[in-house]
């Protein structure tokens, strides 16, 4: 039989799906980086343990979490404080915390457990090591933690209503990883196969962050209410996510990796058109398609945002799963490559929330297709760095054309196409977006305008004959150097570059961090300024002790009463 | 106390760009760096070294041109840029020896002619002032030494690599040097002000919600 071939419909083009608006509408799929944990996890059946919580009644204390995969174990060393709640702020600049964490490789001793004491809770100000392969920290849900420990504690159980709509009894405010503080470098995991995928050590530290949590919740309401004091319905529990609180730093990151960001959104582009190209669906595939599509409708319906933006955009989400129910009641979704032709209608019918929430929902019957991709989502490709001085001219310009063509012509000089600089603070390094016409920042910028950067190379290209090698050139304008890497860098990382420009007066930086938390597999985007994100991660997902490959992978859409 | 290899980078990079280099150079020395701290040399010390040269405000007189054979400079040559030049067509290595005059902080040619090695798929032999190396991009066999600079340096393909540096995944670098590195990547901070603070990252709402 000649082999069948596997894609027939292309994958959508670099200058749709780059633009910001899009990026800032990405919803989590089977490619999501705690799914492909939690997948992992069941199928290679990881034991759980909690060798110490030591807590005390004010709360304060350590805890240790341990996971067993098949070749290595990694534990969670969790530290528990009493934090007054005049300190308590999710930005960079706070300097102290209700909880902080450290992911240690394999299993602390207590000489371990000693110094990451002396470190852990200082965070940036202290230092950690090789073997700590993550450092994070989360603060209270003020409301949510006194609601439930006051629940419990009178021996009630806490409303589900106010879980759903919080998401998490506590939020992370930064999970670092990859060397940071000290830490052990990517390098030293990256060939494990149980976290060489993008982030699997933070997803594995946030994933062991929740079950502290639940536990520590328990133990205040049992400090709290004594004898009569609930135990919490694990029901309940499952709703228990962890938050994000998100700001700037994340932005950069995905301009700064352009080859790593351009895997993730190549292996979801790629994975919507191979399901794009599959000609009948069977009745099985048709109904997981309906039945997830009704399960995120319930999680769409808890998600809750009061910035401007975010509220019109789910005004308009809702309105586009109205569209997508009437249009699957007149569609069985089985004939004549149905996920092609529901995605070619919901290009004009829906809003790009919408289009991409139903992109990323068709991927959902055909795990066999889909979740192979996830192996090529880390970056892999050291050489993709090293510049090509052998290219001519010529040849770099045509490269900054594929992707700049719509900024070359821009007129960089108008304070509207340039009003922002992006700059390090000298407060804790801390990035940050400025006003270049309004504050003196522009002298410390960062270069992530690589659209601008890209029209000054290509200007000062046209003055160089076409078959000069690019050698030549870089030699005599070495302030070209970082985009005449990035033009060679976009022959193997099409999805690699923003098709926006990230320094206009109207740039919105949480499409860019919106974009990364897709990824990671966050849910319930919840804007608290044009620069500031919070998120809710794992609600849903089964604990350790209830975690089985029936339950690993659906998780993030709630089961609706039927 | 020891630093990873990616703290290294950032920081080398943060410190070139500091010292007036263009980003994307900035990128080439924190990677330069990174690679001969893997190696086991003191990568941040090298840099410290070039940095404090200062030649990134007249940069055009320490870029290489061709002159007689010899890659020469108007005064003594940068290595990132001469690196550059090597890296960017690493096929001049395969087609003479290459004879450069007058090279500041030599060692970091050294992960420069590394990358263009790996690159060919070769090895490459590197003399300067009475000291060799030979790498083939990964590995690299070169004695301690410290140089801050080198009349005349060589490079040819050849030579075979056995029992090259053993490689390190933490840095310890020098004291002095480290705060050299990070007082020049001090000059890329925006001073924090009130305004931007609030304005130029956080959201101005409470997060004790």
């Amino acid at each position: 039989m000649e082999p069948h071939a596997q894609t027939e419909i292309a994958r959508r083009d670099p200058a749709t799906v780059m633009r910001l608006s899009r990026l800032g509408s990405l919803h989590q799929c089977r490619l999501s980086f705690m799914r492909q944990l939690t997948r992992r996890m069941a199928d290679e059946n990881w034991s759980f343990s909690r060798p110490a919580f030591e807590i005390d009644d004010k709360g304060v204390g350590h805890a240790v979490y341990t996971a067993q995969g098949p070749d290595r174990a990694y534990s969670l060393v969790a530290f528990a404080h009493d934090l007054p709640a005049d300190q308590r702020s999710d930005r960079v600049i706070a300097e102290a915390w209700d909880a902080t964490f450290a992911l240690f490789d394999g299993i602390p001793t207590p000489e371990d457990i000693d110094r990451l004491s002396q470190n852990v809770p200082l965070q940036e100000a202290g230092r950690v090591s090789e073997t700590e392969l993550s450092l994070s920290r989360a603060n209270r849900s003020v409301r949510l933690w006194t609601h439930v420990v006051d629940r419990l504690a009178a021996g009630q159980q806490p409303d589900l209503e106010q879980i759903y709509q919080v998401g998490y009894l506590m939020r992370t405010t930064a999970v670092y990883g990859s060397g940071k503080f000290g830490a052990a470098d990517r390098e030293k995991t990256a060939d494990r196969d149980e976290v060489s995928g993008p982030f699997q050590i933070e997803m594995l530290s946030v994933y062991l962050t929740r079950v502290f949590v639940r536990d520590l919740v328990q133990y205040m309401a049992q400090v709290k209410g004594g004898d009569q004091t609930s135990a919490l319905d694990p029901e309940i529990a499952r709703w228990l996510g962890i938050g994000n609180s998100t700001g700037l730093g994340m932005a950069p990151f995905i301009v700064n990796h352009p080859v790593l960001f351009n895997n993730w959104i190549m292996a979801r582009e790629e994975a919507i058109s191979r399901v794009r190209s599959i000609e009948t669906a069977t009745e099985k595939d048709a109904r997981v398609f309906r039945d997830v599509f009704a399960r995120s409708r319930q999680s769409i319906a808890w998600w809750q945002s009061e910035h401007p933006i975010q509220v019109e955009k789910l005004a308009a989400l809702k309105d586009d799963l109205n569209s997508i129910g009437a249009f699957l009641a007149t569609d069985d979704l089985t004939q004549d490559h149905p996920w092609d032709r529901i995605i070619r209608w919901s290009e004009t019918a829906l809003s790009e929330e919408g289009q991409e929430l139903l992109a990323s929902l068709i991927l959902e019957p055909y795990g066999d297709v889909v979740d192979g991709l996830s192996s090529c989502m880390a970056d892999t490709n050291a050489a993709a760095q090293v510049i090509d001085g052998t290219v001519p001219v010529s040849g770099v310009r045509t490269l900054i054309r594929n992707s700049f063509d719509w900024a070359l012509d821009l007129d960089w000089n108008d304070p509207e196409n340039c009003a922002r600089a992006w700059y390090v603070s000298e407060e804790k390094l801390e990035p940050r977006l400025g006003e270049r016409f309004e504050e003196p920042i522009a002298d410390y910028e960062q270069p992530l305008a690589p659209a601008r950067d890209a029209a000054l190379a290509f200007k000062a290209l046209q003055e160089w004959p076409d078959d000069a090698p690019i050698a030549e050139f870089l030699l005599r304008h070495p302030e070209h150097r970082h985009t005449v890497r990035r033009a060679q860098i976009s022959r193997v990382a099409p999805y690699g570059e923003i098709h926006d420009n990230t320094i206009g007066a109207n740039v919105m930086p949480i499409d860019m961090l919106r974009a990364k938390l897709s990824f990671f597999g966050a849910t319930h985007f919840d804007p608290r300024s044009d620069r500031w994100v919070r998120i809710c991660m794992y609600a849903g997902a089964p604990y350790p002790d209830e975690l089985n490959t029936a339950n690993a992978d659906l998780w993030v859409y709630p089961e609706v009463a039927q | 106390m020891t630093f990873s290899l990616n703290e290294v980078e950032a920081t080398a990079k943060r410190a070139t760009r500091g010292a007036g280099y263009a980003w994307g150079v900035a990128e080439e020395a924190a990677k330069a760096t990174r690679w001969l701290s893997a190696q086991g040399f003191d990568g941040p010390a090298i840099l410290a070294q070039l940095l404090k040269r200062e030649f990134a405000p007249c940069l055009e007189r320490h870029i290489p041109v061709l002159q007689n054979g010899v890659w020469v400079g108007e005064q003594d040559l940068c290595p990132l840029m001469t690196g550059t030049a090597i890296s960017d067509s690493p096929t001049v290595l395969s087609q003479s020896t290459i004879s450069i005059s007058n090279l500041a902080a030599p060692l970091l040619l050294l992960p420069f002619v590394a990358a263009g090695a790996k690159k060919l798929g070769t090895t490459v032999k590197v003399s300067f002032d009475g000291y060799s190396a030979i790498t083939d991009g990964v590995h690299l066999i070169c004695a301690d030494c410290s140089i801050d600079r080198a009349d005349h340096v060589e490079i040819t393909e050849g030579g075979h690599i056995q029992n090259g540096r053993p490689l390190q995944s933490r840095a310890a670098p020098n004291a002095g040097a480290w705060q050299v590195l990070n007082s020049m990547a001090h000059r890329t901070y925006a001073p924090a002000t009130e305004e931007s603070r609030l304005l130029g990252a956080g959201s101005g709402l409470s997060d004790n919600d």
